[in-house]
């Protein structure tokens, strides 16, 4: 008789599939209210899974014919994953009932999105890696035009869909380019494989290439970023959050996984591409912010700049180097959904305001969304103490460790630092215009009580991250050490 | 507490409740600072005594980070000027400001300042320091704004916090790399010593950063044009961060890092020559100012030049001079700005040439001007004089070059003793001048404070006992990192630096006299002399904005063809690059010796590709790549795989049907706009290279052997375990069941999506009946 996968590892994307299907039945068959009950069943389901997630625990257990493996690094990244997915689909309730969009689709397209990323985080298998991939990115493609009556929303789902098939294209390419000259799909044969030859392949090098520029389309890194701007501008603004936060989280969270697992020992060539990458991203994306007059735009340049950051760390190639991205990563998750929350906040005569200059005297008449903004602001520029301070501190102090080694990691630090400079000059440009400029209009009053709690739950987080940053530190070290040992 | 203040501004005046408000708002507004000080003078006694005390709490255990203070001499002798200038500038600002609608605003960011700065001093651990250092950047750029009404100041606000905020990025890589090289982040196992930083090699460039970030801070030559520019603040700000503490944070710095760093070559020239340069060039800027807060600016670059040189020189001496020196500047320097706000508060202008004879309507404030500028200038009895003299003996001692140190000193404080008489003289003496509102001195408020400074100068001068022993001492002693004796006194004895004082005073009082022509040739002058970095900041920006727009331009253009053609060029740079790693066999077989029918297919699959590129009709492009679709397909089935060429024919057919459905949608090709030539070739080089590099790969995948572990297993398992004979179908029904399923499950999906559909245009047309 077969013997059946043990299923506990997976039962939290188990759950949520299961629990997604049955809310997209209820939806179908539902009455024409039942919008907002799936998106708060869909909270509540996130939640669930969160604690399935975390009660799994740490422990390393592999499954599906080690197609599938659960460990230390794919709870915490789950944790954080789900975090992001459940705060998005908060901001796009509210926002959804104002906007007259409230269907019962967007918050299942999210949550199918999430168990793609779920399955991202514990792919042990390129097929199991492609396979989470495209079942998060076509979700997000639909998410991506959901407001198909709006032509910018349908150009960025038409974009977002070509230059993502096209991407996908690439990484399929290279895992079958792997699987010609390895011979294995399964991550831990190929670490195998490759520690047993002195030098790999070619076949394995194109193919880890391919694979690599498949994903930097996906964390948006230079120059695989075109989509990004656009499709940030384009969709609807709870749903640009989302694209800034989790899925980000899942597509950082598979590099690491893929470049410290399977292609660890191949660290001197994928170091390059990575080095690469970071360096494109970080410098493009603090210099193209500088023009931006939409926030959405502005925002999209700085997660293309962010990621170079947490792309830096990965580029040291070393334990504390994807700590450092780990905590980056959930550092950059609070305040980039933090940021959004205020942006969703901000309207003018009944319309969303995207023109930053129109944000001019927001102190004026809303202190503490004002607050809020320049928390935000002030912590993406990475001053201290807010919270973005430290994801950068943690990478810098990685890429400097690891520079005693590889000097060329030098050049790295000292780019990364001078486009923390630009970066910080159009952040503080923004804090500059709400507080010391005057008012051009004024903003609705509105009280949107799930959007503020988003918005002070992560403003704290930010805020106060310097005081308490045990639990992430130690998460983040622990996710780490499971990748390097397990 | 400070915001309690703040609504009292507003309250009547004339009600008795009022004023005890009032009174009130003043002690809270200093309660703090005052607080803070009587707790660093309690400390003094033991520190004196050599005492170190160390504080500490864990931070990040895990990583072994730690929250520390250290309260040492030389923290002491910062965090008594940053509390105790505190409470003189708090109590201040509450009158200077009386009625601001945003004095609360003012207070808290001021409070956080003051806390940010005592952090700054008395940190232990380098990382912490960093945080408190940039949170200094952060509250002065929210301060230096505060009047946000005028341009000026927001650019002003903008500039000093990118230049400052630039050079705390700097110090913060050359404290990890310190870190790197000592093993340690604390400051006290820094100085302990156990490791020598300076023998290791990323000496110098840590070195270069750490004082790029104190340069930048405490405004050395190229970096000290913000400071002038941020005198668009309100006066007391400008006191209080301007002159006394946070510009002195760069000073600290140095100081504290002295033992660890200091003593090499690089130190001594690096910093006797930026301080040397910055102090005769900001005496001299100071005289071409007309604005009396411009000018005291200036004369604070000179001071912090000054100090900069002397900790250059390094020896006893040296620190000695400047641990001094820091407390004199501090105290006639805050007085001053605080005099010149009283002189701006009441006649609303700070022009030189429009401020004369206002000594019989401003007695008090006169007399701490006075005061003031005489320990500026360095005359006895006041501390001033001594501090003068103890520079001149380190200038003496210089390791390099002595005799050009000396010379700069001279130069920079006779042009000093000028500047003090245009600060201190001008306004007061001469003509007195018709106001429309007869100018008085200030409420005592905001004469109580500069006069209690300027007092100190004397009482320091005549009694220097009052500040050797209990502060001098012990904060050389701790920037030496050996016990130091100090004993200061007015009278040095007839030699070198006396004779040096008096040349001083001389020529300055020269200077002074021959003000009018002087002024003129420094304006002359001024434009030779070297503009600093100030037009490369403006160039940066300027050419971060360009670069910004170019970007945007060339590609984020928001054509998706272009984004393609960026990502598959790309893909050639990194798949190139991978050959070149890997190692590409050169000689790579390739097999002319095919069939003919299979030369048949490549011609079919040339020829369809050709027409679709070279045709104007959408309709015969997409037939002609259906048949570049059966010439992969005649491929297939030469090689026996029947299934999968009928899979690329269906799937062929199926996208021209889908396509041809498409394109009824879609304009006439004809009439859309015709792409350049050179655009098209560029295209085409793409696509050359791209497509030679894939079959490259492809050949390479032909030469190594191909795996049929598969294919065994499936040919030799079909028959015994799953009973079929079929192996296509054994596949798909036994061996991957679950895949079967899952496709079921697929199908299910997509059919509740289609009911959805279905449904929503029910809805919809039932709405349409109802409301009809």
């Amino acid at each position: 008789m077969v013997e059946l996968p043990a299923f506990l590892p997976a039962l939290p994307e188990l759950f949520l599939a299961v629990s997604t299907m049955a809310l997209l039945m209820f939806g179908v068959f539902g009455s024409d209210g039942t919008a907002r009950l799936v998106g708060q069943i869909a909270v509540v389901v996130l939640l669930c899974t969160g604690l399935l997630v975390i009660g799994h625990g740490t422990e390393r257990a592999v499954t599906f014919n080690g197609m599938f493996v659960m460990d230390g690094f794919g709870a915490y990244m789950k944790v954080l994953v789900l975090i992001g997915s459940a705060l998005s689909i908060i901001l796009a309730q509210g926002y959804a009932e104002r906007e007259h969009m409230n269907r019962f689709e967007l918050p299942v397209l999210m949550l199918f999105a999430t168990l793609g990323m779920l399955l991202m985080v514990s792919a042990n298998d390129l097929i199991s890696l492609y396979v989470g991939l495209e079942t998060q990115s076509l979700a997000l493609y639909v998410v991506a035009a959901f407001r198909r009556d709006h032509a910018k929303s349908s150009e960025a789902g038409l974009k977002y869909f070509v230059l993502g098939a096209l991407s996908s294209g690439l990484l399929l390419y290279g895992a079958s380019l792997i699987y010609g000259f390895g011979g294995t799909t399964q991550f831990d044969r190929i670490a195998g494989l490759i520690a047993a030859s002195p030098t790999p392949p070619v076949g394995v090098v194109v193919g880890m290439v391919f694979a690599v520029a498949g994903l930097a389309f996906k964390i948006s890194a230079v120059p695989f970023h075109m989509w990004t701007p656009d499709v940030y501008e384009g969709a609807p603004t709870p749903v640009t959050a989302f694209f800034a936060a989790a899925p980000k989280v899942a597509a950082v969270a598979l590099i690491l996984r893929l470049l410290d697992g399977p292609f660890g020992h191949m660290v001197e060539q994928w170091s390059q591409v990575i080095f690469a990458l970071s360096l494109a991203s970080m410098v493009l994306g603090s210099f193209a912010a500088i023009q931006q007059t939409n926030i959405k735009r502005l925002m999209a340049y700085s997660s293309i700049a962010n990621m170079g950051f947490a792309l830096l760390g990965l580029a040291a190639g070393t334990e504390q180097g994807t700590r450092g991205v780990v905590v980056y990563m959930t550092i950059y998750m609070v305040m980039t959904i933090g940021t959004f929350a205020v942006i969703l906040c901000m309207k003018q005569h009944g319309r969303m305001v995207e023109d930053i200059r129109q944000l001019a005297g927001l102190s004026r008449s809303h202190p503490l969304m004002a607050l809020g903004t320049a928390i935000f602001m002030f912590s993406l520029a990475g001053i201290p103490p807010l919270a973005g301070f430290f994801g950068k501190l943690y990478v810098f102090l990685a890429v400097i460790e690891a520079a005693a080694k590889h000097s060329e990691l030098y050049i790295l630090a000292v780019f990364g630092v001078l486009s923390s400079v630009v970066g910080a000059f159009y952040y503080l440009r923004v804090v500059k215009l709400i507080y010391f400029d005057d008012p051009i209009e004024t903003f609705d009053r509105q009280s949107d009580d799930s959007i503020a709690a988003v918005l002070v739950g992560t403003g704290l987080f930010t805020m106060f991250f310097f005081a308490f940053p045990v639990p992430v530190l130690n998460g983040a070290a622990a996710a780490a050490a499971a990748l390097f040992t397990g | 507490m400070a915001s309690k203040t703040a609504p009292i501004g507003r309250a009547g005046p004339n009600s008795r409740f009022a004023i005890f408000r009032c009174v009130a708002g003043y002690l809270l507004a200093a309660a703090l600072p005052a607080a803070l000080t009587g707790l660093f003078v309690s400390l003094v006694p033991e520190v004196a005594g050599g005492g170190v005390l160390r504080w500490s709490v864990d931070w990040v255990p895990s990583l072994g980070v730690r929250l520390s203070f250290l309260v040492d001499g030389l923290g002491l002798v910062f965090a008594l000027l940053i509390s105790g200038i505190g409470v003189v500038v708090f109590v201040y600002a509450r009158a200077y400001l009386d009625g601001h609608p945003q004095l609360v605003r003012f207070f808290v960011v001021l409070t956080l300042f003051m806390l940010a700065m005592l952090g700054t001093v008395l940190a232990d651990n380098l990382i912490a320091l960093f945080v408190f250092w940039e949170l200094t950047t952060l509250t002065s750029y929210l301060l230096i704004g505060f009047t946000h009404e005028r341009a000026d100041a927001r650019a002003a606000a903008l500039q000093a916090l990118l230049v400052t905020g630039i050079g705390g990025l700097a110090m913060l890589a050359g404290f990890i790399l310190l870190g790197a090289a000592a093993g340690t982040f604390e400051l006290s196992q820094l100085r302990a010593g156990t490791v020598d930083v300076r023998a290791d090699p990323r000496y110098l460039p840590l070195l270069g950063l750490i004082l790029v970030g104190c340069f930048t801070k405490s405004a050395q030559f190229p970096f000290h044009f913000w400071l002038p520019n941020a005198m668009a603040a309100p006066t007391p700000v400008s006191a209080y961060l301007h002159s006394a503490t946070m510009v002195k944070a760069g000073i600290y710095l140095m100081a504290r890092l002295l033992p660890t760093l200091g003593g090499t070559e690089a130190w001594t020239v690096t910093l006797t020559a930026a301080g040397a340069v910055t102090a005769v060039l900001g005496s001299v800027w100071a005289l071409g100012q007309s604005d009396l807060k411009q000018l005291l600016a200036y004369t604070t670059v000179m001071g912090l030049g000054t100090l900069t040189l002397l900790l250059g020189l390094g020896g006893t001496a040296g620190v000695v001079a400047a641990m001094v020196f820091l407390l004199v500047h501090c105290f006639y320097k805050a007085a001053l700005f605080l005099v010149v706000g009283a002189i701006d508060h009441a006649t609303h202008t700070r022009e030189r040439d429009a401020l004369s004879g206002l000594a019989a309507a401003m007695p008090v404030t006169f007399v701490t001007a006075a005061l003031a500028a005489l320990s500026m200038a360095g005359l006895p009895p006041l501390v001033g004089f001594i501090a003068k003299e103890l520079i001149y003996v380190g200038a003496v001692e210089a390791p390099v070059v002595p005799a050009v140190v000396v010379g700069a000193a001279l130069a920079a404080n006779a042009l000093t003793v000028t500047a003090a008489g245009l600060v201190a003289l001008g306004p007061f003496l001469g003509v007195r001048r018709a106001w429309s509102q007869p100018p008085h001195d200030p409420p005592w408020t905001m004469w109580s404070g500069p006069l209690l400074l300027a007092a100190l100068g004397v009482g320091a001068g005549l009694y220097p006992a009052l500040i050797d022993q209990t502060l001098v001492a012990p904060a050389a002693s701790a920037v030496l990192n050996t016990p130091v004796e100090v004993h200061l006194a007015l009278w040095h004895g007839l030699g070198l630096p006396l004779a040096l004082s008096g040349a001083t005073l001389a020529l300055g009082l020269a200077a002074w006299s021959a003000r009018r022509p002087l002024d003129r040739a420094l304006a002359a002058a001024a434009a030779g002399l070297p503009r600093s970095a100030e037009g490369v900041y403006d160039a940066a920006l300027a050419g971060m904005k360009g670069l910004a727009a170019w970007q945007t331009a060339v590609l984020q253009h928001g054509r998706l063809r272009g984004y393609l053609a960026t990502v598959f060029a790309t893909m050639i740079a990194l798949i190139g690059l991978a050959f070149l790693w890997g190692g590409l066999s050169p000689a790579v077989p390739l097999p002319l010796d095919v069939p003919l029918y299979a030369w048949g297919a490549a011609a079919l699959i040339l020829a369809g590709t050709a027409v679709t590129l070279k045709t104007t009709s959408r309709l015969t492009a997409i037939c002609a790549l259906g048949a570049v679709g059966i010439g992969v397909a005649i491929l297939f089935v030469s090689h026996g795989a029947v299934d999968v060429a009928l899979t690329q024919l269906l799937c062929d057919i199926l996208f021209v049907i889908l396509l041809a459905v498409a394109l009824l949608k879609l304009p006439r090709f004809r009439e859309l706009p015709h792409r350049g030539r050179a655009a098209m070739v560029a295209t085409a080089g793409l696509a050359v290279a791209f497509g030679t590099l894939v079959s490259l790969i492809l050949l390479e995948i032909l030469a190594t052997p191909l795996d049929l572990r598969l294919t065994e297993f499936f040919q030799s398992h079909s028959q015994p375990t799953a009973h079929g004979r079929n192996i296509v179908n054994v596949i798909l029904v036994d061996f991957r069941a679950f895949d079967t399923l899952g496709e079921i499950a697929v199908v299910m999906l997509a059919g509740l999506a289609a009911v959805a559909l279905i449904r929503v245009r029910a809805s919809a047309r039932r709405h349409q009946e109802n409301n009809r």
